[in-house]
């Protein structure tokens, strides 16, 4: 949907403030109320959903043109999708969509920023959104016996995802998985070299066309690969091949699952027994793209019915991150003996942001270590030994967010912790 | 300076008085003020009579103070605070204007008296919250001009209540009526369509209710006042608490009222309840108050049109719970002094002498507000300047009273004294004087400035002083308003 | 128009470069979400401000004030700004509080909480659950400030026994519109906050009535309010995810009823009964339409409700709930309840009645989260029109009067037919009321605006003056007062002196206020 057709959302907006906070039903304290990292870090209401609805309105109108500022406020943002889940408590109405929008029209426009065409730039010649060689891309599964997709069917395809394949700190979640697959005797497989950025992140910076060409590429390897199931333990890997490839009508002829959901069916199963003790005081941390963004796409056509109230025809079910993957984490976890798991103020749909969403790592890491410091103070007030979470890029900026504040808050995987029980 | 003449034309010749005694009684009060002596006192019989005096009084620059009560006074904000200056003696306007039962209202004249209003809103199965036996010629419409803390918390929403509408003219000449009186429409027509002045708050972004209640008379000279009733109970029991523990008394007095168990609900300490209950002096007020111990707490369970009986029983039930919880015990009686007896003493105003005056002829208020957490150190601090005095701690007088429901708390040091006694006198005085500028210094607001000390009072906060002038300059520009008193 | 370039740099000078902007994307993002349909015959929108201002502190509002007098620019003071918050003309800055977001004390012995601008309600009365204390959520919600003077009357679902914002509100902070400090009360003479009167008159007269100054006198920087005791629990265990929340049981000594009556006396009695029985803990007169609208989570779901609620309601009616303090205070209460109900005739919507249906009511009700779905989902636009706060049968009498307009409007197919009934509140155990009629529809062009909200306000103001129903609400700005004004004592012209006295070189945007023109 053009940035144009989605005016009438835009104009919906009441200026009601409830996109800048967690559903106010869930307030328990004073403290931890903000949902929206911009505006709680830049204050202006222009930095929250809110304020970004009037002016993508306003840009629509030509009353403001491009600018350095426009684009600051524009792409100051995790793209996290608080505000969608907070708003629609209330109302009926998009607000994801329309900072999507907005973002792509930028890219169309050429309104981007250096940092982001940088990232665009791997991916378009290394097929990485991080910095590294395509041919070195599966480097991490050097030395282990793992299917190759590219030569062999396999059952599940493992998609490891850009930020693992190519951090040697999170190399560990990466082996943990295929240890833990192997565990429960699952045929696995993955595309090692051949293995290309899922887009999810290019689509959030507005890069549609390039999310769309990694879109491509990726079915065919699905295809290739023969496997019934794609399990991934990136979050946005996760909601793009769940979510955005659907929205477009790319919907992969496989079972995507994020490896937390596929873990926890094998210990259901009975193909995973988590027996050994680990005993730790954890907290979890909900990835935005796993849990509100990773809610399955809704397809809708229709119109608005003009009336005095807004309903459409077919009625139209709007994605308010009812849907997320918010209970298999946090099964796995309940299942290692010794585990004590306290929840922070802000979780699942309403949690707070790492911070490394929407390109803001790359156009503004000093923001997005802001963010993560925020969290990893929440996660402390806990009392918490350990974070735990469910995505590389939550894992890499709180682990510089812990380092950079001296925090002695230990930092998981689901994954790393489960492997360690069985 | 007025002509007297005029005033006559006014208010009828009967009306005037310039009197020689007349004078002298308006001159000074109890208070340590010092004597002014008014030129004439007028005696309007209406509020169109009012309007006059004060539109005379602007043409000629002169003084007015306002009086609605009868004698005698205490606190000095009706003795002239200049020269030259007019008493307007409201105290002969007592007409009872309406009682609405549906609307919980009352509105009357400022000469109307409590002894007098009382059996007027009774009849109509109403009460007033009423401050803790007030005089008997005290006028209700001033109690409440004067923001006087009234003895059922649970029932005192905002610190101007029971005080809803007035009528006022103002100094500089114009009437004005307050709140939902205001209009659209006169009284009449809005009693038609169903109002009932009871809206304090208003018109719109101003509630000018809350500039003329402690303004001492200094904005202008109020005709009538419409005051919030509450039902009159089918049953009542009424307890005792005594103890000697400040704490125990805060604590009981808190949950009192922050459950809204209580309607009548105060502490005093044995010297206060002795001077109020006594009847025979000296020795019945000795006996009783040896009888009591250090505090003593009262308060009063209600239960109305539904159910009393089952509704007074909870609540006794669950007094004694959260008494058990304190560490104190409701009884029925103390001493001897019952809470029934107590009960109907503070459902009245008093008799004759006013009780504060039996003891020993006078009494100094030293008022103040604060919260619960200081009034210990207040209570304290006091106790060390009355021993330092040289006055006998057992005569201090100690009312401790809840308000706002629970936000506030007045508290009253009463300082009983034989005014025939110079040495006496000028020991209060001095007393009052170091005690008031002393617990100010400590953190107790004395939101209620009168007499000699409202100087120092008021100067705490010059942005106020500064504030108020300001107002003043609108509602009362030519200063005719009792001029002297506060800041003005 | 530009700024004065050496104002701007004024500002940032005590604000920091990073606290102030006059960047158009910024500016134009505080303008209300006006569309372009309701812009005006010729496309016009709303004067945008001229700049962003954050200040952290009194000391920097007070500094900012003092130099929008200098320069003769105007200043609009905002905390959450939903509604009220726009300039009416050019030369217009910003003062967004939101920087200013502390909870500055909690007294929980003389129950009050003082709060800067930019306390969110959520926040207030989730520290205050947690203490055993509960204050009176604004109506518009707990999404706003929790300040008692940023909202247009700060009357809330609580009123019933929390009362409102002009009575609950104790000292005060005033930056006035020349930039001077005035703490009211207790705050002044002995920094402490309990108290906003004195010494002497109370200020807290000149700085609002039943309605509040709207950002035309100064800022208001940080206030203290009282607050009540809370018999429920620290928190509410609510289940679910957004938005299909619910708790997971009613509190015990909670109990929740909608009531609807025959007639509107009988629901004006019903109301007397248990105002002056103390029973109610919150006592609000929801339509069915806006019961519907609380519960539904999209609009679907909120025809289906209302169609559902509207066939078991007989009449006008209201929410009451009971929050006892112990089993006899339940069972007390409770059995008043069903006391009333018989003799006023009352019918019970069945569906409140459901533990689980009720206990979502009652926590939504007690958190204030429904107003955005019940005026803003339908359309993203609403209106209406108020009454003022008076006797509540006279605040009951004069909202069923505008109720007819509603029912003009409906017939003419200009706005939802969400059926007709009012939505009135009793206040202080009925003490006093207040009434509203809410109207919702898809805004068009400025024309059918006018032709909806307009004649809504002209003939609810005329019968308002005529019926002498008191001066409502909604009255503020020049024409209005000047409407009201002289019917209501001249009170306009004393609030006009407040305006020119305490902000005379008129700083204060006050086009939702009063300006001090002829003075």
């Amino acid at each position: 949907m053009a940035l144009e057709d989605l005016r009438n959302e835009m104009e919906t907006c009441r200026r009601c403030s409830a996109c800048k906070f967690i559903p106010l039903e869930k307030v328990d304290n004073y403290e931890h109320v903000n949902v929206c990292p911009s505006i709680a870090r830049y204050d202006f209401h222009t930095y929250s959903a809110g304020g970004r609805m009037v002016f993508a309105v306003a840009k629509l109108e030509d009353r403001i043109d491009y600018s350095d500022k426009l684009l600051e406020v524009v792409y100051n943002c995790q793209m996290c999708g608080a505000c969608d889940v907070s708003c629609k408590y209330a109302m009926d109405m998009e607000v994801m969509e329309p900072l999507y929008e907005f973002r792509i029209r930028c890219v169309e426009d050429g309104q981007t920023l250096p940092a982001l065409d940088k990232v665009i730039n791997s991916l378009r010649k290394q097929g990485t959104m991080v910095p590294g060689a395509k041919a070195k891309r599966g480097a991490w599964a050097e030395g282990l016996d793992i299917k190759d997709v590219t030569k062999e069917k396999v059952k599940v395809l493992y998609h490891v995802g850009c930020r693992t394949s190519y951090d040697k700190d999170l190399w560990k979640v990466a082996k943990a998985t295929v240890s833990l697959l192997s565990k429960a005797g699952v045929d696995v497989g993955i595309a090692g070299a051949e293995e290309v950025c899922c887009g999810g992140r290019a689509y959030q910076m507005g890069y549609k066309d390039d999310f769309l060409k990694q879109a491509e590429q990726n079915l065919e390897t699905f295809r290739k690969s023969g496997a019934e199931i794609l399990v991934t333990s990136c979050a946005e890997g996760y909601q793009a091949f769940k979510v955005l490839y659907d929205k477009y009508g790319m919907q992969p002829d496989i079972e995507v699952l994020h490896i937390t959901e596929y873990l926890d069916r094998l210990i259901t199963e009975g193909r995973l027994k988590p027996k050994k003790k680990v005993n730790m005081r954890v907290t979890y941390h909900d990835p935005c793209y796993l849990g509100r963004l990773g809610e399955p796409y809704i397809h809708w056509e229709g119109r608005e019915i003009p009336g005095h109230i807004r309903v459409f025809d077919p009625p139209k079910e709007f994605r308010r991150g009812t849907y997320g993957v918010y209970e298999p984490p946090r099964d796995v976890l309940k299942s290692i003996p010794g585990l004590k798991l306290t929840e922070m103020d802000r979780i699942k749909e309403y949690a707070w942001c790492c911070g490394a969403g929407g390109g803001v790592c790359d156009s503004n890491p000093d923001y997005a270590m802001w963010t993560a410091r925020e969290r990893i103070s929440e996660a402390e007030s806990t009392g918490a030994e350990a974070m735990v979470t469910a995505c590389p890029w939550c894992e890499k900026t709180f682990d510089d967010a812990i380092r950079e504040s001296g925090s002695s808050l230990k930092l998981y995987d689901v994954v790393e912790l489960l492997d360690k029980a069985v | 300076m007025v002509d007297e003449v005029k005033l006559k034309k006014i208010v009828g010749a009967g009306n005037v008085s310039a009197n020689p005694e007349v004078l002298e009684s308006y001159a000074g009060d109890m208070s340590f003020v010092n004597a002014v002596r008014p030129e004439c006192v007028v005696k309007p019989r209406n509020a169109d009579e009012v309007d006059k005096i004060v539109k005379l009084a602007r043409e000629t620059l002169t003084p007015l103070v306002p009086v609605s009560s009868g004698t005698p006074h205490f606190r000095g904000d009706t003795v002239p605070g200049a020269g030259g200056a007019v008493i307007v003696d409201m105290s002969g306007m007592k007409k009872i204007i309406r009682v609405d039962r549906e609307n919980r209202v009352a509105m009357f004249e400022p000469g109307v008296t409590f002894g007098e209003l009382i059996p007027a809103v009774t009849k109509e199965g109403l009460r007033l919250n009423m401050p803790l036996v007030p005089r008997k010629t005290k006028s209700v419409a001033a109690s409440m001009l004067e923001r006087e803390p009234v003895v059922m918390p649970k029932y005192h929403w905002d610190i101007a209540d029971p005080l809803n509408c007035v009528e006022i003219y103002f100094g500089n000449g114009s009437m004005f009526r307050t709140g939902a009186a205001a209009g659209p429409g006169n009284l009449e027509e809005q009693w038609v369509a169903g109002g009932a002045q009871v809206e304090a708050a208003g018109p719109s972004s101003n509630s000018w209710y809350r500039i003329i209640q402690g303004s001492q008379g200094t904005m202008g000279i109020v005709t009538w006042a419409s005051a919030r009733c509450e039902i009159l109970p089918e049953l009542e029991e009424p307890f005792l608490v005594g103890s000697s523990q400040l704490d125990k008394v805060m604590d009981m007095l808190h949950w009192l009222v922050r459950l809204r168990l209580a309607n009548e609900c105060f502490a005093v300490n044995n010297t206060v309840l002795a001077a109020l209950m006594a009847k025979k002096w000296p020795d019945d007020y000795y006996d009783i108050r040896e009888g009591l111990p250090a505090w003593i707490i009262f308060y009063n369970l209600a239960g109305y049109e539904y159910l009393p009986e089952e509704r007074v029983k909870g609540q006794v039930e669950d007094a004694i719970d959260i008494a058990q919880k304190v560490g104190v015990e409701p009884v029925q009686a103390i001493g001897k002094i019952s809470a029934d007896d107590l009960l109907k003493a503070v459902q009245n105003p008093s008799g004759e002498p006013y009780w504060k005056l039996r003891y020993k002829g006078a009494c100094q208020d030293i008022l103040f507000l604060t919260i619960y957490d200081k009034l210990p150190e207040l209570i304290r601090a006091m106790y060390e300047m009355v021993e330092e005095a040289g006055y006998a701690n057992s005569d201090l007088g100690i009312y401790i009273q809840p308000i706002v429901q629970g936000s506030n708390v007045h508290c009253e040091f009463n300082l009983f004294y034989d005014p025939e006694n110079r040495r006496e006198a000028d020991r209060v005085k001095e007393l009052a004087g170091r005690a008031t500028r002393e617990l100010m210094a400590r953190g107790a607001f004395f939101s209620r400035p009168y007499a000699e000390n409202t100087l120092d009072i008021m100067n705490r906060d010059t942005a106020t002083v500064n504030t108020l002038k300001k107002v003043k300059s609108i509602l009362d520009p030519d200063n005719i308003m009792n001029p002297g008193k506060l800041c003005f | 128009m530009a700024l004065n370039r050496d104002f701007y740099k004024a500002v940032e000078d005590v604000l920091g470069p990073e606290y102030i902007s006059d960047d158009p994307v910024v500016t134009e993002s505080y303008s209300f979400p006006i569309r372009a349909a309701t812009a005006g015959p010729k496309g016009e929108y709303l004067p945008r401000f001229e700049a962003i201002t954050l200040p952290k502190n009194t000391r920097e509002v007070q500094a900012i004030v003092k130099l929008c007098n200098k320069y003769k620019v105007q200043f609009k003071a905002s905390s959450t700004g939903w509604l009220y918050s726009d300039p009416a003309g050019p030369d217009c800055i910003k003062i967004d509080l939101r920087r200013m977001n502390s909870i500055l004390e909690i007294n929980e012995k003389n129950m009050y909480a003082v709060v800067e601008p930019y306390v969110i309600y959520a926040q207030l009365q989730a520290e205050l659950m947690k203490r055993g204390l509960n204050c009176n959520v604004t109506g518009a919600g707990s999404n706003c400030s929790a300040l008692p003077l940023a909202a247009h009357v700060n009357l809330g679902h609580l009123s019933q026994t929390g009362s409102y914002g002009e009575r609950n509100q104790l000292a005060l902070e005033w930056v006035t519109g020349d930039g001077e400090i005035v703490r009211m009360g207790s705050l002044g003479s002995s920094d402490e906050w309990f108290c906003g009167d004195g010494p002497g008159p109370s200020l807290r007269g000149i700085i609002r009535g039943n309605t509040v100054p709207l950002g035309g006198l100064g800022v208001f920087t940080a206030a203290a309010q009282k607050v009540y005791h809370w018999p429920g629990p620290p928190t509410f265990s609510i289940e679910g995810v957004c938005p299909h929340y619910s708790p997971s049981e009613l509190p015990p000594g909670f109990m929740i009823r909608y009531l609807s009556f025959k007639t509107v006396d009988a629901m004006i009695e019903a109301v007397r009964k248990i105002g002056e029985s103390e029973i109610g803990f919150e006592l609000m007169g929801f339509n069915a339409a806006m019961m519907a609208s609380n519960v539904a989570t999209d609009n679907e779901e909120d025809l289906r409700y209302f169609k559902q609620f509207s066939d078991q309601v007989q009449g006008p009616g209201f929410m009451v709930n009971i929050a006892a303090t112990s089993q006899r205070d339940f069972k007390y209460k409770k059995r008043v309840l069903e006391m009333i109900m018989e003799q006023t005739d009352a019918l019970s919507l069945k569906d409140v009645e459901d533990p689980k249906l009720g206990a979502g009511f009652l926590w939504r009700f007690i958190r204030t989260v429904g107003s955005i779905r019940e005026t803003s989902r339908a359309t993203g636009w609403g209106g209406g029109t108020v009454g003022g706060t008076d006797v509540f049968p006279l605040m009951t009498r004069y909202i069923m009067y505008t109720v007819d307009l509603k029912q003009e409007l409906i017939d003419k197919g200009m706005i939802l037919d969400d059926a007709i009934y009012p939505f009135v509140q009793s206040i202080e155990h009925g003490h006093t009321g207040h009434g509203e009629i809410l109207i919702r529809y898809a805004p068009t062009n400025a024309e059918q605006m006018d032709n909806i909200q307009g004649f809504l306000n002209r003939a609810a103001n005329k019968r308002a003056i005529e019926g002498r129903f008191g001066v409502p609400q909604h009255v503020w700005s020049d024409e209005l007062h000047d409407m009201y004004g002289p019917e209501a004592c001249n009170y306009h012209m004393l609030l006009r002196k407040i305006k020119k006295t305490f902000d005379p070189n008129g700083a204060s945007e006050s086009s939702n206020y009063i300006t001090a023109k002829d003075v």
